[in-house]
């Protein structure tokens, strides 16, 4: 049996969280189908983080060591994942769906002439075959997938899982890669960190958000501002609102806004994309309006009305508004 | 300058995703289709590049007949020619198999960018882009939520997680895929779907592109087994009765947690 390649992530001087998470499926699938687990540790100055890692979950990590690995780069990080590859002679690469991971990761599936699946929450084996599990139609639906070609590349949704606890006992070796700055051709420039104009849902006790089901831009001033108003809480929007340019990037919840916990959180005609679900699902209390009863917000809401906003929302404000006295 | 944009045709956002016999996809007869919605957001930038500089705008698409609608929508919004494989082996193609016919063509025709829309709101795979620019030797990248041009080089905010972002420089040719809300989408103007209807309008198969055996069924390496409900959580408490009655139920709630 072959072996299973972590491509490890290093962020802000440490393995990221999902790098953990990606190794505890690694583990399980690799104790389910006799392969071991190896990892790829790529970074500046990354010596100590890849003896971390080979104890905890990466088994026998490779460690490429290089200021050209400092930050992202197709170029340079898929010159140490072909080094990678090679040297630990896997035949199931994983990734974490990450900005740089779901940027690589096909890329190397198509270099590899592999199969790939992006943004898995589960891989388990069964009948000894590795099946995939992810979400498809913007997590509407589940899928179950299997790879038939000699390798496979996937990528694990952060967050999907707990992340590995158990103790490996692996060694590091370094990876030894002759790269140049002339190997970028895509070229890190900045990041530039989130511009906040003054609106912090991360503070707001209640938040009622508004989703595509809002259906026009006015209607976030006329029906649910009122409700906010009433509820002395913040107003919130998913990401399609944001895209339509019906409210600012400051409203918008979710992986690429804000991240929110508030004590109430009201979703109207919002369906739940995974990308907003993991802005909010741990709000303490989710009340969910939506027309599809099959909506994927009903899943994380803790109470759920099927109906229309436009009539359910109007109402509740002066069913609140009369409750204030 | 050329630029090839790559549109999917999706399952309307709002069409009914009823499950297929097989199990392994849904029922696509009588849904209504349209354009990805990140596909559309890539056109509008490939023909703002247009209108800001001297381009070519060629639309490619892999599909059955349907999909000449997207194109001829396309051509409608302004770009300049399309080009539709239309073959049942490449539609039975998984995604490291599209890229393959993609390729074909991005060989083919030398662009200096290739753009598209970073996931399909179908399959959410996020694959071709990457998967194309590495058959083809490009550079690449993705989640582009600003594209800048100068002289050959182009200067992309990738969205980040956490609204951050990072800013990378590429040289043409290269593949972007785009985040959505990068900019406004036109719509079709009626003159512009006149206009569409003289454009050039190639249809190919996948032996016309030299990917015979190469791509199809018999190469696919990626099996959707099956697609299901997502297994269902601690579902919300629903809450039935008139409007009134709904809406004292929920304020009975929100008083319950001390908001009110």
């Amino acid at each position: 049996m072959g072996s299973i390649l972590i491509v490890a992530e290093v962020q802000k001087g440490a393995i990221r969280e999902a790098s953990f998470e990606v190794a505890t499926f690694a583990q399980k699938v690799a104790g389910a189908t006799g392969r071991d687990v190896k990892s790829l540790v790529a970074g500046k100055g990354i010596g100590a983080l890849a003896e971390e890692f080979a104890k905890r979950g990466g088994g026998e990590v490779f460690a490429a060591d290089h200021e050209l690995l400092e930050h992202y780069s197709v170029d340079t990080l898929g010159v140490a994942v072909r080094a990678a590859i090679e040297a630990s002679g896997a035949d199931v690469i994983l990734f974490s769906n990450t900005p740089s991971g779901w940027d690589i990761a096909p890329r190397v599936a198509a270099e590899l002439d592999a199969g790939f699946v992006s943004d898995c929450f589960s891989i388990e084996v069964e009948e000894g075959k590795i099946v995939y599990h992810r979400r498809v139609f913007n997590g509407k639906l589940d899928a179950r997938l299997t790879i038939s070609s000699e390798k496979a590349v996937a990528t694990v949704q952060p967050g999907a899982t707990a992340a590995f606890e158990g103790a490996t006992d692996g060694s590091v070796s370094q990876l030894e890669l002759s790269l140049s700055a002339d190997d970028l051709r895509v070229r890190f420039v900045e990041t530039k960190i989130a511009e906040s104009k003054g609106v912090d849902l991360t503070k707001a006790n209640v938040i009622v958000a508004g989703g595509r089901g809002v259906g026009a831009p006015e209607k976030f001033q006329e029906v649910l501002k009122p409700l906010v108003d009433a509820l002395g809480g913040a107003m919130g929007a998913s990401r399609p609102v944001v895209d339509a340019g019906w409210l600012p990037h400051e409203y918008q919840v979710g992986s690429s806004g804000q991240v929110v916990q508030p004590k109430l959180y009201i979703a109207c005609g919002i369906s739940g994309a995974i990308q907003h679900l993991v802005g909010m699902k741990t709000s303490n209390f989710i009340i969910a309006i939506n027309k599809d009863p099959d909506a994927p917000i009903f899943e994380v809401a803790d109470l759920g009305v099927v109906a229309d906003l436009l009539e359910i929302v109007p109402a509740l404000t002066s069913a609140v508004q009369a409750a204030k006295g | 300058m050329k630029i090839i944009v790559c549109l999917k045709q999706v399952p309307h956002q709002d069409a009914r995703l009823d499950i297929r016999s097989d199990g392994a996809w849904i029922q696509e007869e009588g849904i209504k289709f349209e354009i990805n919605t990140y596909d559309t957001y890539a056109l509008e930038e490939a023909l703002r590049i247009k209108d800001a500089a001297e381009a070519e705008v060629v639309v490619v698409s892999i599909g059955p007949d349907r999909v000449t609608q997207a194109l001829r929508t396309a051509l409608g919004m302004g770009a300049d020619r399309a080009i539709h494989v239309k073959d049942p082996e490449a539609e039975a193609s998984d995604a490291i198999g599209l890229a393959k016919i993609l390729a074909a063509i991005v060989k083919a025709e030398s662009p200096d960018l290739v753009i598209m829309g970073m996931m399909s709101d179908d399959g959410n795979f996020a694959a071709i882009a990457p998967m194309l620019a590495g058959l083809t030797d490009m550079p690449h990248t993705t989640a582009a939520v600003k594209v800048e041009r100068s002289n050959g080089t182009l200067r992309i905010d990738r969205e980040i997680e956490g609204g951050a972002r990072e800013v990378v420089e590429l040289r043409s040719p290269c593949v972007i895929a785009v985040q959505t809300g990068i900019n406004q989408v036109r719509y079709a103007s009626l003159k512009g779907i006149m206009a569409a209807k003289k454009k050039p309008f190639d249809v190919k198969s996948i032996a016309d592109l030299g990917l015979g055996g190469q791509v199809g069924a018999a190469a696919v390496k990626v099996r959707i087994e099956k697609i299901s409900p997502p297994v269902k959580g601690e579902r919300a408490e629903i809450l039935e009765g008139s409007t009134q009655e709904i809406a004292d139920r929920l304020v009975g709630k929100i008083k319950e947690l001390g908001l009110l």
